[in-house]
């Protein structure tokens, strides 16, 4: 707790360290504040790479010109029928990732394994595993039956077990925490049960709970809504000093009758406080759902020019169907458009929230509703190309029918619904029109795969088939495939280390390091930008 | 000798605790005693090996895993039955009730197994297990990794879960075909005939002769909404001039891949051959952005009179 004293000579002592840490001949260091503000080339130290959530990197070294030599540099088993759904982190060359119960860290130049950590979880759903957190030399690591767990990053030994929320009453946890200053912040999943949504904060030394907010009134309170769950990793912006998170569905989920009205915060770009974790403000982007479209998808942070005027934004392509831009100062909407077949909704109202169109809530007989309950776009990432201003997005047109009738009851999901028919499509979207500029179809029935966007003018994602794709930011035109065996449901990242520029994908429960080949590296000296 | 060693980790009435400790109940019909034996003395991944245990201690505790507890033995069928299902109920609540629910009757994305006519006609279990190793790829059900005796476990809890709705029928979940039946059956003749262009297509005196009488209720609807198993057909012309053509069987970006009329698969680079498909299936997605709700019960009222 001296940080705010020694903050500045921190800041020194660790840029100093990070460039002399390039030599390798210096002992690991701690990942400090600092770091996590402006990440050094070689790291990748949170969920989203940065703060800003835009998953696009400074690199330079594999190009549009050369990706067609890019090369597998190794690949990694887990041996896991669970699939890889996590981003990895990496710190000081170890690269850190999970599936449900699992921890690996791996070396980022071999792909061997330094250690394995596994705890077995008998309740609590198993259904995914985004990634860990670090800060210093502690890992954070979320369960099925909502535990948030400190490790040493070291050796994967436990120094902590805290509890995020209570499993028995339907809880469980998936996501990878956000570290800000000294908080730890984790999120919880959970909609087949009217459980209130909420965000805890935990001290990064001790575990203990620094505060909690509450995305809905507590359960129980007469016409509102309980859910609003928690499980993605959220953005920050250290100059306004503000956390950006979104928020789940309402439950419960497809009868919409118990609770009148938008249902504030489900469905919701928040803005707290990281150290009180006091609501600042909050958008609703679907008032009112009964669809199942969390909001939880990444709110990305972006500054720049919008209409001729400087702003600083926080862009989202919602599970509903709608693309959001809103000014993070104050919450204010600049932009709603959709972005693919959306019929639930009756237009947009005068402050940019989408209108529900109450005809197109569940029935006893059925309504075809667009896009379908996995939504226009789901939990992998999106980026943001800052050179051709476009946000790109892993999107799924598809319809449905959704259903509710009395006997289906007010708990939980409360109804049925069914998929008929999609697609996968990356989607590259104007953010100052909401105009797609570009369209890649990735394969009937299926998604894409989480998008990462390079200085270079490369936007690396996949299609539905398994296949990894290379395509040129600025068309959409593909320029490099590699069939990798099963979709990937994760999104890809890229650092550098040695002066060779990496990609690490995932397909299945195989890591995938991608790098060009020695000859083509051209000069082998390190970017020393910060990103 | 049970309690002592085994107990700890297969529960003290022999139940296990999937996924990682499988009930011994019943164990001696699955496996034989020697195997039994090897596997005490040698231990199998993180099951621990007893190379100390004597003869007679062996004897005693493989005569303890052959006997039926304290049950008589037709209780004891149903109590093993039972213990299966509690442990695939674990298995269940960590793996599938994502997508089936809590309770196997639907949840987020997947549909309720209770009401499933896989589910019903399999008692077996063959074909359910069939299902969780290999997935439904075009369903986004994915393959499972489980054990048998896992496996087993799961379907004994679908099978319970399927047995309560029938015995509590009412407040489920399921789409019944009687939701089915607000639309009007002229107006949906007319869609048919009409704005749908269903005809151009189908006719209710051939293909869609009887089709209310292979299918009813929801099955119904989603196949008529969008048949999922409709072949589309390939024709490619290779660089020589030659021609092939059968039902297309893979196609991405790369690749594109049919299957002849005698059943052979043939695949070429797609940069390398043009190629046309015909998917007539692709008619039923233009219409999804021009139906109303509506028009779906209406069409839906008109189809279910082609008996």
């Amino acid at each position: 707790m001296t940080k705010p004293l020694h903050y500045r000579c921190l800041l020194t002592f660790v840029a100093l360290f990070a460039g002399l840490s390039l030599t390798g001949s210096l002992a690991a260091q701690d990942l400090e504040n600092a770091q996590l503000i402006h990440p050094t080339p070689d790291s990748w130290p949170m969920y989203h790479g940065d703060y800003s959530g835009r998953r696009h990197v400074p690199f330079t070294q594999i190009t549009p010109q050369n990706v067609g030599d890019l090369s597998l540099a190794w690949a990694f088993q887990t041996n896991q029928a669970a699939q890889i759904k996590s981003t990895p982190l990496l710190v000081d060359g170890i690269l850190y990732f999970t599936v449900p119960d699992n921890i690996w860290a791996v070396d980022a130049r071999s792909g061997h394994v330094i250690w394995h950590y596994n705890r077995v979880a008998t309740k609590g759903d198993h259904i995914g595993h985004r990634g860990v957190a670090i800060y210093k030399s502690w890992i954070f690591f979320t369960t099925p039956d909502a535990h948030l767990i400190s490790l040493n990053a070291r050796d994967g030994t436990v120094r902590w077990d805290k509890i995020i929320a209570d499993v028995d009453k339907g809880y469980w946890s998936t996501m990878a925490p956000l570290v800000v200053k000294d908080h730890v912040i984790a999120g919880v999943g959970g909609d087949m049960d009217n459980l209130p949504g909420y965000l805890r904060s935990f001290d990064p030394d001790t575990g203990a709970v620094q505060w909690q907010w509450d995305v809905t009134p507590p359960a129980g309170t007469p016409d509102t809504a309980t859910g609003g769950m928690t499980w993605m990793t959220g953005t920050y912006d250290p100059d306004l000093n503000l956390v950006y998170w979104g928020t789940g569905n309402p439950t419960p989920v497809l009868n919409g009758k118990p609770r009148p009205g938008d249902n504030l915060y489900t469905c919701s770009i928040v803005a707290l406080n990281p150290d009180t974790g006091k609501l600042v403000w909050g958008f609703s982007l679907s008032p009112h759902d009964t669809h199942d479209w969390d909001a939880v998808e990444t709110p990305v942070l972006v500054d720049g020019l919008f209409h001729g005027q400087p702003r600083k934004m926080v862009m989202q392509a919602s599970r509903n169907g709608f693309f959001f831009v809103l000014d993070r100062t104050n919450g204010k909407s600049l932009l709603t458009a959709a972005y693919g077949p959306t019929n639930w909704s009756l237009g947009v109202d005068k402050d940019g929230h989408p209108i529900p169109n109450p005809g197109k809530e569940p029935s006893a007989d059925g309504r075809l509703i667009a896009p379908d309950e996995g939504g226009l776009t789901n939990y992998r990432a999106p980026s943001f190309d800052p050179a051709t201003g476009l946000f790109i997005v892993d999107a799924h047109p598809s319809y449905s029918i959704y259903f509710a009738k009395p006997a289906d009851g007010t708990y939980g999901w409360a109804g049925a619904d069914y998929g008929l028919w999609g697609k996968g499509v990356i989607d590259a979207i104007d953010y100052q029109t909401g105009k797609i500029r570009w369209t890649h179809e990735v394969g009937e029935g299926g998604s894409g795969a989480g998008v990462m966007t390079t200085a270079s003018g490369l936007t690396i994602t996949g299609d539905s088939h398994g296949n990894l794709l290379a395509l040129e930011t600025s068309s959409g035109k593909t320029l490099w495939h590699a069939g990798m065996g099963s979709p990937m449901q994760s999104s890809p990242i890229s650092y550098e280390l040695d002066g060779r520029q990496y990609i690490v994908t995932s397909s299945g429960g195989v890591l995938f390091a991608w790098d060009l080949p020695e000859r083509r590296i051209r000069n082998s000296s390190s970017s020393e930008q910060s990103r | 000798m049970y309690a002592q060693h085994c107990a700890i980790c297969h529960g003290d009435q022999r139940q296990g605790n999937l996924p990682g400790f499988p009930p011994l109940l019943g164990i001696t019909h699955r496996m034989t005693n020697d195997k039994i034996a090897d596997l005490i003395h040698s231990g199998k991944g993180r099951m621990p090996g007893f190379p100390g245990m004597q003869d007679s201690e062996l004897n005693a505790l493989l005569h303890f895993l052959d006997t039926a507890g304290s049950s008589p033995q037709m209780a004891t069928n149903g109590a093993e039955h039972s213990s299966l299902s509690a442990a695939g109920e674990a298995l269940f609540q960590q793996n599938c009730a994502f997508c089936h629910g809590r309770d196997a009757q639907g949840g987020e994305t997947g549909p309720d197994l209770t009401q499933s006519r896989l589910v019903r006609r399999d008692r077996t279990g063959d074909d359910i297990a069939r299902v969780i190793h290999e997935g439904r790829p075009d369903n986004k059900m994915p393959a499972f990794n489980f054990s048998t005796q896992e496996v087993r476990s799961i379907i004994a809890f679908i099978h319970a879960r399927e047995a309560e709705a029938v015995e509590h029928p009412g407040g489920r979940r399921g789409v019944a075909v009687a939701d089915l039946q607000t639309g009007n059956v002229e107006a949906g003749r007319r869609y048919f005939e009409g704005a749908g262009g269903c005809r151009q297509c189908h006719s209710p005196k051939g293909d869609l002769a009887g089709v209310a009488s292979r299918f009813e209720g929801l099955e119904l609807e989603e196949r008529m909404l969008y048949p999922h198993d409709a072949p589309s057909r390939v024709t490619v012309t290779v660089p020589s001039g030659e021609t092939f053509s059968g039902v297309l069987a893979y196609r991405d970006e790369f690749t594109v891949a049919l299957r002849d009329k005698n059943g052979v698969y043939r695949s070429w680079p797609a940069k390398k051959i043009h190629y046309t498909v015909d998917a007539p299936v692709e008619a039923h997605v233009e219409l999804f952005s021009k139906y109303t709700d509506e028009d779906i019960h209406n069409l839906m009222a008109y189809l279910q009179t082609l008996r």
